[in-house]
């Protein structure tokens, strides 16, 4: 029975990453190379994110809020940032457009993101007798953070790949990267400062990566026209 | 196995984190987490217990009487668990039945035991049902068996607990409840059980998880995640037989003063009590009256006595043998073998042995139970003297004559032991009559604030004094142990040494021949006796015991079957609705018909 349990959540938060590369045109073109070389660049930023944040972090005795620490932290956050941009322009791809090229990317960031995230405590936890929400919800999380990270590629690869950009499009462009570049401050603002419960900051995340999702394929769709 | 063991602490952590409910909290561990676990959790498949609760839990006890099965007869327990509550037709033949002590009901009618559900489990022969048992019998007629039993004892019997759990209930409940976990444990005692039974104690984890039980089976309602259908996992081992129980007697010698020239020997005097229990749970058989109380008032008695006996001026011609016996429960198999070992001159030289038996509990009479009828002149002689102190002291001793029947095995009282022999004994106890086979033995409801140590106190003056002025010859009334005087009866003593007897269990095929507690009372008497010896025995072979007293239950809450599959549903239309979306989005709704009908176009190309 568990052990069905662990393979319902398993397929939740990997399926997804699955169905979409075999959904789109990603499959077509074969840029399986492309979401594998993302993963390993989502491998490096985590590592140099530990770093920093092993060197500059304090670890707070109560889950309170404090401002100069999710700061410190936004700012490390960033180094996420820097992982797309590295891999959106100074990996060499093979020869594939840019709307493919920031999906591929996107997904083996969302991929590698939910690997070492998510599949131990499933491994561990979900194959108990005992059963919580958790792992659904993790889930869910999972498919958030995809939407999340393609979104990001999708708007990485506009404002670093693309040269003609509709001036009045690039502060709205540059706001929504930063709005999702801080989207984990946001969580931990709204887990610890208002206390909100993990099932409600997995449906916050789900509905705003789902809004984030549709502005930057409105973005995308709009640069598109306007330079083909 | 070197990537487990490096893992376990990481796995720690991460129960920790993810026990917490917020996984993504600190970024650091997260981080930390993310890279290790990739390379050793992988390898190692190790699963935690995240038990909902783990509650401590004891065993009935398991044992047989010349191959005569009695007892539970297993130990591992893997159900779901069900209560009182449950619906007239439900199969409990895979269920846990938990039932709170509180909610057992149990009339005596006409000398007969009326036990609610119980009984009838048991597949006893009491037939007396009222209305409310009839919801029951429907059940029982098909003549099912259950998957175990858990039942729930307040926190009053329990010896660990502070003094803070007793005063919650009233006496008249306290009354109650121990009446009837008298009956119940009966009940338990002499019933061949073939599944597994256990007792726990009150607590609130237990008492949550039981509601949750009762709201469910009251509604009817199948166990789903939210509303709870809880597990019940005990994994013990088989029980095994216990190779060979030792029975362990401590006797201690405080020898009399000889006069010089003398070469007879002087008479003795023995001071008897059995120390060890038997009860419905072994792990929680702590005996604080049968015979905790004996024990006690012995070990004060030769305190008293080795003080005088200390100044060769106040030194008695009388020798004093104290003895601690085993194997009380089992026809005091204990102290028969002890006998055996005297010496014949020995056993003559005794001129009376007192055996102590469940002195603790009684309001203002003691009863004195001999073999030899009373007109005989020992007896009488003894019984004046105990009956004029008592008399002084207040309170009264009544003489009770009980044959010794030679073909009947059953020896209800140790005194009889002594008298098979030939040895003038009696026994003093607060038990009117004689109790039957495991019957008094210090069992579950035996606890420790039941006793009253001023009973205990009263008894030891009794005694001692008796003795004393057997000893001494002293016709007028001069009480040698008065209230004020250094030979005053030590308060603080008795309650040490009742509070530590009121936490040990101590059944004797439990009880290893290096056990503390008989090194405890090796010790205690050699410092008040002159010579003290210790004597093991093998327990009579007719009795077989087995182990497994004590284990852990763990409580899962479950998700049910159609629950997975459900989820299983949802997750994979999701998907399917997800792959269109994409599809209808990304190459348009064309290529997602295409998807679909090029299996049969193929067909039609090739054919």
């Amino acid at each position: 029975m568990t052990a069905f349990h662990f393979f319902n959540c398993a397929i939740l938060t990997f399926g997804p990453h699955a169905v979409y590369y075999s959904a789109t045109p990603l499959s077509e073109y074969d840029t399986l190379g492309t979401s594998m070389k993302a993963a390993l660049v989502y491998l490096g930023t985590a590592i140099v994110k530990l770093v920093c944040l092993a060197n500059f972090l304090k670890v707070s005795e109560n889950d309170e809020f404090d401002p100069y620490q999710e700061s410190l932290k936004a700012l490390i956050g960033l180094v996420d940032v820097a992982g797309i941009y590295f891999a959106l322009t100074q990996l060499t791809h093979r020869n594939i457009s840019q709307n493919h090229k920031f999906q591929a990317v996107g997904l083996g960031w969302a991929f590698a993101d939910s690997i070492l995230h998510r599949l131990a405590p499933l491994w561990v936890g979900a194959r108990g007798l005992e059963f919580t929400w958790d792992y659904i919800l993790q889930g869910l999380e999972a498919n958030a953070n995809l939407a999340f990270s393609i979104s990001m590629a999708a708007l990485g690869s506009l404002m670093w790949l693309r040269r003609n950009k509709p001036k009045t499009l690039i502060p709205l462009i540059y706001i929504c990267a930063l709005i999702v570049a801080t989207m984990p401050s946001i969580t931990s603002y709204l887990r610890k400062r208002l206390d909100w419960h993990f099932p409600e900051v997995v449906g916050f995340e789900l509905g705003s990566s789902l809004v984030m999702a549709f502005i930057s394929w409105q973005l995308f769709s709009a640069c598109q026209r306007r330079s083909s | 196995i070197l990537s487990a063991i490096v893992s376990l602490p990481l796995i720690e952590l991460e129960a920790r984190i993810m026990s917490s409910r917020k996984p993504g909290d600190s970024d650091v561990l997260s981080s930390l987490y993310s890279m290790i676990p990739l390379l050793f959790l992988l390898l190692a498949c190790v699963e935690l217990s995240d038990a909902a609760a783990a509650v401590d839990v004891y065993r009935l006890v398991q044992y047989d009487i010349s191959g005569v099965p009695f007892g539970s007869r297993i130990a591992a327990l893997n159900h779901h668990a069900a209560s009182l509550h449950s619906s007239a037709g439900a199969d409990l033949s895979r269920s846990v039945l938990i039932i709170p002590l509180r909610e057992l009901n149990i009339s005596l009618v006409k000398g007969n035991f009326q036990l609610r559900l119980i009984a009838l489990h048991l597949e006893l022969d009491y037939v007396e049902l009222d209305s409310a048992t009839l919801v029951m019998t429907e059940y029982i007629s098909q003549k099912k068996t259950l998957g175990g039993l858990l039942l729930l004892l307040p926190q009053m019997f329990n010896f660990e607990s502070g003094d803070m759990a007793v005063t919650k209930d009233d006496i008249h409940e306290m009354e109650r409840l121990k009446n009837l976990l008298v009956e119940l444990e009966e009940l338990l005692i002499h019933a061949n059980i073939p599944y597994p039974v256990y007792f726990a104690f009150e607590h609130d984890d237990i008492e949550a998880v039981l509601a949750d039980i009762q709201r469910n089976d009251v509604n009817g309602q199948a166990a789903t995640p939210t509303n709870g259908g809880y597990k019940f996992v005990v994994s013990a081992p088989e029980p095994k037989k216990l190779a060979s129980p030792i029975m362990t007697n401590i006797q201690g010698w405080l020898p009399g003063l000889k006069p010089d020239g003398d070469t007879n020997q002087l008479p003795t005097i023995a001071i008897v009590a059995s120390y060890d229990t038997f009860g419905a749970a072994p792990a929680l058989s702590v005996g604080s009256d049968s015979n905790g109380s004996g024990v006690v008032a012995l070990l004060e008695i030769a305190r008293l006595f080795s003080l005088l006996y200390s100044n060769p001026k106040t030194r008695g011609k009388y020798n004093l043998l104290f003895g601690l016996t085993s194997g009380g429960p089992y026809n005091y198999n204990g102290t028969h073998k002890w006998l055996r070992s005297f010496d014949q001159r020995l056993r003559e030289t005794i001129d009376y042995a007192i055996c102590l038996n469940s002195i603790g509990s009684w309001d203002d009479k003691l009863w004195l139970h001999v073999s030899k009828p009373p007109q005989n002149a020992y007896v009488k002689q003894i019984y004046e003297r105990f009956s004029g102190v008592a008399g002084e002291l207040g309170l009264e001793v009544e003489l009770k004559h009980k044959k010794i029947n030679i073909s009947n095995p059953r020896i209800a009282w140790e005194h009889e032991q002594f008298s098979r022999l030939r040895v003038t004994a009696a026994t003093l106890s607060g038990l009117s009559s004689a109790p039957e086979l495991f019957q008094r033995t210090g069992s579950l409801s035996d606890s420790g604030y039941l006793v009253s140590e001023d009973a205990i106190r009263r008894s030891i003056k009794l005694i001692a004094q008796s003795i004393a002025r057997h000893i001494y010859d002293q016709q007028e009334d001069m009480p040698v142990f008065a209230d004020d005087s250094s030979l005053a009866v030590d308060l603080s003593y008795v309650r040490l040494w009742l509070d530590l007897l009121s936490r040990t269990p101590r059944v004797a095929p439990f009880l290893t021949k290096n056990d503390p507690l008989v090194a405890a009372l090796k010790k205690e008497l050699a410092e008040h006796t002159h010579e003290v010896t210790v004597q093991h025995e093998l327990l009579d072979g007719m009795f077989t015991f087995y182990d497994s007293t004590k284990a852990k239950l763990n409580i899962y809450q479950v998700a049910s079957v159609t629950f997975d599959l459900l989820l299983l549903l949802a997750v994979g239309s999701y998907l399917i609705v997800l792959f269109s979306f994409l599809v209808i989005t990304t190459r348009g709704l064309d290529d997602l018909i295409s998807i679909f009908r090029r299996p049969p176009s193929r067909k039609s190309k090739t054919g």
